[in-house]
């Protein structure tokens, strides 16, 4: 369990982020197209993973854009942008806004990503969602790089995740 | 468990709706303001539950603007749409599409819900969010009418649940 803030309160995880050094757990995600992905359909690349609690919240959209105009140059890392969000959401949200760089994954199916990462939020208002966090996988899936919050509203610091892709 | 198709494929149902004339189940379901909301909350009325996929998919949003239609002239009317859209998501449509006449309530921190209800898919393209049904729920929160659209793509039969709700 680790603690984070929503709007200064704190908020709790189901567990803890994978190790640094550890091999990241496998998923099964939902892409737009309603198909299941897992960790070994991006094979060989590196990954960042960005978790929010929603692409509809401000912070979430605004990270978003912002890992979206960096995947732009980068064709060795890809960007997994994950939520509980609707697939339909979030196709909504990439449309209107122009995200063409970043992949979507939605739990639409179940919470075991958030249970496998610890990421999923037992209390606060946002109870049930992923608290924000920030991985980076090598090409072999070894986590690299993490951050959690630590305020949930806040963006994650992208200049640390940037630089663990280097 | 029960059979019904969607885009003319079979998919089935975690369980069956509640019988016309039983106790309807508890529940706790979020809303709009990530507040969280059980049956309870709505002792003593008639209420409609609108169970479907997404608000962001046509059918379910062709359902809430009629729904919606008729509770702007019955203001007493309780029609509560229920989704696993995130609060979100139901918001950000209700708003655009002002359809401030329905309450809207997600199934974002669990799907209890939809198993006690019997309405989570198992299978298909939607698996992990819910079939397509409605619900009206007396003032003694008896069960009274039911029915689950056979075809999910299909719309509700809004005649005989305005009917119910009567």
């Amino acid at each position: 369990m680790a603690e984070a803030l929503f709007k200064g309160k704190p908020a709790h995880t189901s567990g803890d982020l994978p190790k640094v050094g550890s091999k990241a757990p496998d998923f099964k995600l939902t892409a737009g197209d309603l198909s299941d992905v897992s960790l070994a359909n991006f094979k060989g690349k590196k990954k960042l993973l960005s978790i929010a609690h929603s692409l509809d919240t401000g912070t979430c959209a605004d990270a978003t854009k912002r890992f979206n105009d960096f995947a732009k140059g980068r064709p060795d890392v890809v960007v997994l942008v994950v939520t509980a969000d609707l697939p339909f959401a979030q196709a909504r949200f990439c449309t209107a806004e122009g995200i063409k760089n970043v992949v979507t994954l939605s739990m639409m199916r179940d919470r075991h990503f958030a249970k496998d990462y610890g990421v999923l939020l037992t209390d606060s208002p946002i109870a049930g969602l992923c608290a924000r966090s920030t991985l980076v996988l090598d090409e072999n899936d070894k986590v690299l790089y993490t951050q959690l919050g630590p305020e949930l509203t806040v963006e994650p610091d992208y200049d640390k995740a940037f630089a663990a892709l280097k | 468990m029960a059979d019904i198709t969607h885009r003319g494929n079979p998919v089935h149902t975690s369980g069956n709706l509640p019988a016309v004339g039983s106790r309807a189940p508890d529940f706790r379901l979020t809303d709009a303001d990530l507040k969280d909301v059980s049956l309870a909350d709505f002792k003593g009325k008639k209420k409609l539950l609108n169970i479907f996929p997404s608000i962001d998919t046509p059918t379910c949003a062709m359902s809430t603007r009629k729904f919606n239609e008729y509770a702007s002239q019955h203001p007493e009317a309780i029609i509560i749409m229920v989704s696993a859209d995130l609060p979100f998501a139901q918001k950000r449509f209700c708003t655009a599409e002002n359809t401030n006449n329905v309450k809207t309530l997600s199934m974002m921190r669990d799907r209890n819900f939809a198993k006690d209800y019997g309405m989570l898919l198992l299978d298909g393209l939607y698996q992990g969010i819910t079939a397509r049904a409605i619900v009206v729920i007396d003032e003694n929160d008896k069960v009274a009418y039911t029915e689950l659209v056979p075809e999910i793509r299909q719309e509700p039969d809004y005649n005989k649940a305005l009917a119910a709700l009567k």
